[in-house]
């Protein structure tokens, strides 16, 4: 993306969750049935829920692109598919403890206690720990390609047993999670004002994974190419300090 | 508009941290993209 | 696929009796699993007193304690086909001789058969040790086997992984979890309606009695299918570069 484009884009992402915040508290009406204000809560932790498990689903889509991704016999794997899975598994880490932490908090002041391993607090308690193992895996290979290649498949096997938790645990526990959206009925519950803001965060929190997204690719792919030249310009320029060494390329 | 200690307060709050968070966002951009060239133009230069 | 299914097979099969070959010759895995879960057995009994658990919640706890075991005494037993090829190398001339496709599957007839005899050994203890009255033990059996299934094909992949890692013990169980969880939460619900049969609502049993057990019976065996088939196309992978 252009960089004009790009700072347009975000400074219009700033706006929209500006106003997402703002109407959170002004324009949404408080929910029946909810202690005081908490249910404003709603507008934060139920899009980062949404944000980690888009995270996990990207990354687990981008492991099997660079596993299996249309190449040719004997061609390398494209790198770039393997930093994609990681920044998306180390979001969805971030968005993941985030939605938790703010889902435990409101768990707390509606119900009193702040843990009951509702199917949904599981779920997202289970991704969590498959990031974490993800990345633990990721810090255990020192050969980059092996690296790449195990964790990849590892986020794989993750993608096929992730729907396990969404169809398994609901019929285990009955659920305190309120089912305003999607409910048994099928139709949406919710008061439209309040409806509005949420799929409005939702969106805004989207974008901002993506961006997120981007940034962190990108710094992976700066400190891939630095080592890369390091790795290069040490054999052949010794101790020449004006060589292609990563002096040029630090900051 | 209620006494403070009301509502308001944490929406300013968060739309502070909000503010806060781009900028630094913002930053961490332009400051990639200036790595980001950096890395090509010595590529130019460097023998094969 | 270059070669024919009979040589496939063979080649599964040869896997399959070298490994159990050169199991009998140390029997190490035998004897890591049937003392991990003995000693466990051992553990979990005498705390619970010689009368075990008070009988009206030995149907909720105990299943877990049992899945515990079995889960464990996998992790230490297991991981071991493969962690030990690459440390004596002879993973270079499995990966120059075998098909991956029919390595994984050898070695998953392996752990399957690993597995089952040490349900063979923990079920019959446990439920001797525990007191227990089995409600539906046909529930049971169909459990143990499926869930044990899922089990073996779960750790294959994941020992497939962490033996080309270092921190290999404690890598394991920490991949494994959440790959196995659904398999154990299953698992557990199962074995809870096998114990206590078709009655208490809510915690243990199921709401829609035999239909109910069926339906998590039938995610199990998808559980199932899905690792062995997620193994099947991921262990050439991990595999080879």
């Amino acid at each position: 993306m252009k960089k004009r484009t790009a700072v347009f884009a975000s400074w219009l992402l700033w706006l929209w969750l500006a106003a997402v915040i703002v109407g959170a508290f002004e324009y949404a009406p408080l929910a029946a049935k909810f202690i005081g204000q908490s249910s404003r809560i709603l507008f934060f932790h139920v899009p980062m829920a949404w944000a980690a498990f888009t995270a996990f689903i990207t990354a687990g889509v981008y492991s099997v692109r660079y596993l299996f991704g249309g190449r040719s016999q004997g061609s390398p794997r494209d790198p770039r598919h393997d930093r994609a899975a990681r920044a998306a598994i180390e979001l969805g880490l971030l968005f993941g403890v985030l939605a938790t932490v703010t889902g435990a908090v409101w768990s707390r002041i509606m119900w009193g206690a702040y843990w009951n391993w509702d199917p949904r607090q599981t779920s997202i308690v289970m991704a969590l720990i498959f990031n974490g193992a993800y990345l633990a895996l990721r810090d255990a290979v020192e050969d980059a390609e092996k690296r790449a290649r195990l964790a990849a498949a590892y986020a794989a096997l993750g993608l096929v047993v992730t729907p396990f938790f969404f169809f398994v645990v609901p019929r285990i526990t009955f659920s305190l999670h309120p089912e305003p959206v999607i409910n048994a009925r099928g139709r949406v519950e919710m008061d439209p004002r309040m409806l509005q803001v949420l799929l409005a965060s939702g969106a805004g929190f989207m974008a901002l994974f993506f961006w997120l997204h981007d940034l962190r690719k990108r710094v992976l792919a700066v400190a891939d190419r630095a080592l890369e030249a390091a790795a290069a310009g040490a054999p052949t320029h010794a101790a020449d300090p004006v060589s292609t060494s990563p002096r040029t390329v630090s900051q | 508009m209620q006494v403070s200690g009301s509502i308001e307060w944490v929406m300013v709050v968060n739309l502070i941290i909000w503010t806060g968070l781009f900028l630094y966002l913002r930053r961490l951009d332009r400051q990639v993209r200036a790595l980001e060239a950096s890395q090509e133009a010595p590529a130019l230069e460097r023998e094969p | 696929m270059s070669r024919p299914a009979s040589t496939w097979v063979r080649e599964a099969a040869a896997v399959f009796a070298k490994e159990w070959r050169s199991e009998i010759r140390t029997r190490y895995a035998l004897n890591t699993l049937a003392l991990f879960a003995v000693n466990t057995l051992v553990v979990v009994s005498a705390s619970l007193g010689p009368l075990g658990a008070a009988p009206g919640r030995s149907s909720e706890t105990l299943p877990v304690l049992l899945w515990l075991i079995l889960l464990f005494a996998a992790a230490a037993g297991l991981p071991r086909s493969f962690v030990h090829e690459e440390e004596t190398q002879t993973a270079t001339a499995l990966r120059l001789a075998a098909t991956p496709s029919a390595l994984f599957c050898g070695k998953l007839a392996y752990a399957l058969t690993l597995l089952a005899a040490l349900e063979a050994l923990v079920a019959p203890l446990f439920l001797a040790v525990m007191n227990l009255d089995v409600a539906r033990p046909g529930l049971l059996v169909a459990t143990l086997a499926a869930g044990g299934f899922g089990l073996a094909a779960g750790s294959t992949l994941v020992a497939a992984i962490i033996a080309q890692a270092r921190g290999k013990g404690t890598l394991f169980a920490v991949l494994s979890f959440p790959v196995l969880l659904p398999l154990l939460l299953l698992a557990v619900e199962l074995t809870r309606g096998a114990f206590a049969g078709g009655g208490a609502p809510g915690q243990g049993g199921f709401q829609g009695g035999l239909g109910g057990a069926g339906v998590a019976l039938i995610q199990l065996l998808l559980y199932d299918g899905a690792v062995t088939t997620a193994g099947l196309m991921l262990f050439p992978v991990v595999w080879n570069p």
